[in-house]
């Protein structure tokens, strides 16, 4: 009994999964959001080169790594907004209800949801590969070994973002405040992730007393949201990586897989208890 | 509604309490400035310190504001409590102590505690900082009891040795100048009776000055040398009477580098020399862009977390505990700079002095030539291995590394970087690679649609 519910499980999965892959495949959102990417990266990798050509010499560690991650985050937010879009109106349309009277779970449904998007990035994952050796042949910033970490690292950030978006989507009941929400926490958890990465790249000497006081805030916050928030995963993968150590490379991928089991498990929790209806 | 209201209230406290925590940390750190605004000095319980800072041994002292003393694990620091006044410095917002006016020592038994059990009791100890290559050398060395007390005396006997040699060359000078006046007057005297040819008169030999003594060592003060493994501590002095002395605890952070023995180049771009480079980082990539003339300068190092290095140097310095500082320790000599590319070395480079010469008369521009001296005394602008990078590089990239002449041109591990020449002038093509991903969803768009039609 337990094998055949395990199965039925897999299949709905399957099923699911392969409907909105092909559905994601087909449409224009995707590839316009995979140029979005490629273009703020671009604008990144131009500047880059411009900042050699005035100065004659540049020293960088892995220079391509972050127009990367711009890419990732930028790719990951596409993903994680069209998965929760579609859960609310799944539930706000009643469909999920009627997908529930069938032989689909709450497990077998966000699992469904995580494996679409998982391998949507891998898809994607095919296009920076394209795209950055594109770039490393054009400028010869070097395709190396560190970025083919990066894209491992990328992976599993992906993971956390859409764990992530899956927890606030089974949070929420309507498309509008699941959007709101999701996007106002991502954004925020970037924000701060961003400036606490700019404030450690400037000295504090260089600081003036009111940005110092920001930096503290900012510094104090971070520490909060430290395992929280996805992109911290995305930063200790990078140090790691920068660190030329496997220990703290593996362990961070680790940690990503823990914060994207306990989400997914307290999302299903979440559907269960709450139920379908919107 | 109920929950909406509760997300509210979890919002504020959650506000109030990151507040509070940025309050109490800028209250700890400003503490004093309120009260140091004054231009009062007030007499402190402080800390002096003679610290290893990766380097050498550097001083400093610990304001009563400071609560915790950083130090380096496994090397001897130097550290002492004394009363003195203290008083705050606006222009560099800082506390300063006026040693001059009052440097008491505080006597009694130092004190280390970890997980709340007194695991040391140090005494004083003489300890002395000997600078073997003299007192404007870089590099020092503490020494504590005994053989402090040596390396003393052995100055002193050099130095005494010295005083009297000076003394003696002093005396032979006169006894020189006396011999060449009477030479001169014999040359003078035979030159008027008309005698011509060589007067063979043998010329006084001008006495060598001797030689200083080439180390330099403090005088021995009494300090308690604290060589502790890496963790947290406390320390406080207990005197004589069996109490502790007021405001003697201190915390103590025992930190070790990250990475060891690494090898970190400053690089001096020839086309702006005053603003060097440093390239530290073994997974750093120097990317360079047509031609240049790079002079690097490779340095021993170690990496140390900021802020607790930066409060080790000074413990009222600012720093953050997210960010990692490579340290530079001491130069690196008798290597070669190889230059590798095409899969064999492509050169071998020595290390030179080089001297910056202002171009002459009103236009601003410098050459870096190879330093001659052209008087006696003249100093090279700096030492360096000299890369030029030319147009003509084929090559996408480079590597370069340092051998070791004593060691039969072993390579020095750590010390490999590559060097990248950009191809600069395609940076506007990268636009056209975005559009990629749009023809591959016309394609599948098309497609998808013939299939349909089908």
């Amino acid at each position: 009994m337990e094998e055949k519910e395990i199965f039925l499980s897999a299949h709905t999965m399957k099923i699911l999964a392969k409907r909105e892959l092909l559905s994601s495949l087909y449409g224009w959102g995707l590839y316009i959001a995979i140029f979005i990417s490629f273009l703020v990266s671009s604008f990144i990798l131009k500047n880059f080169l411009q900042g050699i050509r005035e100065n004659n010499i540049f020293i960088s560690s892995y220079p391509l790594n972050f127009p990367l991650f711009t890419s990732v985050v930028i790719i990951s937010l596409y993903l994680v907004i069209v998965s929760a879009i579609s859960i609310s109106r799944e539930r706000e349309q009643g469909t999920l209800e009627v997908l529930f009277y069938g032989p689909v779970s709450s497990f077998s449904f966000l699992m469904g949801k995580y494996i679409t998007d998982m391998l949507l990035y891998f898809i994607i994952l095919g296009f920076f590969a394209i795209y950055f050796l594109g770039v490393s042949l054009l400028t010869n910033l070097g395709f190396t070994i560190a970025l083919v970490k990066a894209f491992v690292v990328s992976i599993f950030l992906a993971s956390c973002v859409i764990s992530f978006g899956l927890f606030i989507s089974s949070l929420t009941g309507k498309v509008r405040s699941s959007i709101v929400w999701l996007i106002g926490i991502l954004l925020a958890f970037l924000g701060i992730w961003f400036l606490q990465n700019i404030f450690l790249r400037i000295p504090s000497e260089a600081l003036s007393s009111w940005m110092r006081y920001l930096q503290k805030t900012i510094g104090i916050i971070y520490h909060f949201v430290n395992w929280v928030s996805p992109f911290s995963y995305l930063s200790r993968g990078m140090e790691s990586i920068w660190l030329g150590s496997m220990k703290p490379f593996l362990l961070n991928i680790l940690y990503s897989v823990l914060y994207t089991v306990i989400l997914l498990a307290l999302s299903v929790h979440i559907l269960r208890t709450k139920g379908v209806r919107a | 509604m109920k929950k909406s209201i509760l997300k509210i209230i979890i919002s504020i406290l959650a506000l109030i309490f990151i507040s509070t925590q940025v309050f109490a940390q800028e209250k700890k750190e400003e503490e004093g400035v309120s009260i140091n605004l004054a231009p009062l000095r007030q007499e402190q319980l402080v800390y002096s310190l003679n610290v290893f800072d990766g380097k050498g041994w550097s001083g400093g002292f610990v304001p009563k504001t400071e609560n915790t003393i950083y130090l380096i694990a496994d090397k001897k620091s130097a550290i002492c409590a004394k009363k003195t006044l203290v008083y705050f410095w606006p222009i560099t917002a800082r506390y300063m102590a006026a040693w001059r006016t009052l440097n008491e020592d505080i006597e009694g038994t130092l004190e280390v505690i970890k997980d709340e059990k007194v695991i040391k009791k140090l005494q004083k100890e003489d300890t002395v900082l000997c600078y073997p290559e003299g007192y404007w050398g870089e590099k020092n060395v503490l020494y504590k009891g005994e053989e402090a007390r040596n390396w003393y005396n052995k100055y002193k006997d050099a130095e005494k040795k010295y005083y009297d040699e000076l003394k003696k060359y002093y005396d032979a000078r006169m006894e020189y100048r006396k011999k060449l006046e009477k030479f001169f007057e014999e040359v003078k005297k035979r030159r008027e009776a008309g005698e011509k040819g060589p007067l063979n008169i043998e010329i006084p030999k001008e006495p060598e000055p001797p030689r200083a003594p080439d180390f330099y060592v403090t005088e021995p003060k009494k300090y308690y040398v604290l060589n502790l493994p890496a963790g947290r501590y406390k320390i406080r002095v207990r005197a004589g009477d069996g109490t502790i002395v007021e405001g003697s605890e201190k915390d103590v952070l025992v930190f070790t580098a990250r990475r060891r023995g690494g090898v970190g180049y400053e690089i001096i771009p020839g086309n702006r020399w005053t603003q060097k480079e440093e390239c530290n980082d073994p997974a750093q990539t120097i990317y360079a862009a047509g031609k240049n003339v790079l002079y690097f300068r490779p340095y021993s190092q170690d990496e140390y977390n900021e802020l607790y290095h930066n409060k080790l140097l000074d413990p009222q310095n600012e720093g953050r505990i997210e960010n990692w500082k490579w340290v530079h320790t001491e130069p690196i000599k008798n290597v070669y700079l190889t230059l590798f590319g095409r899969e064999k070395i492509l050169d071998r480079i020595e290390e030179k002095p080089y001297k910056v010469k202002q171009i002459p008369g009103p236009e601003l521009g410098y050459n870096i030539v190879e330093f001659k001296e052209e008087y006696p005394g003249e100093k090279p602008t700096f030492t360096g291995y000299q890369l030029i990078l030319s147009e003509n590089l084929r090559e996408k990239s480079y590597k370069i590394y340092l051998q070791s002449k004593e060691k039969n041109n072993e390579n020095l591990s750590g010390s490999e970087r590559e060097i990248r020449i950009i191809k600069k002038e395609n940076a506007n093509f990268l636009y056209y690679l975005s559009l990629f991903p749009l023809a591959v969803g016309g394609v599948v768009f098309a497609i998808r649609r013939r299939k349909i039609e089908k």
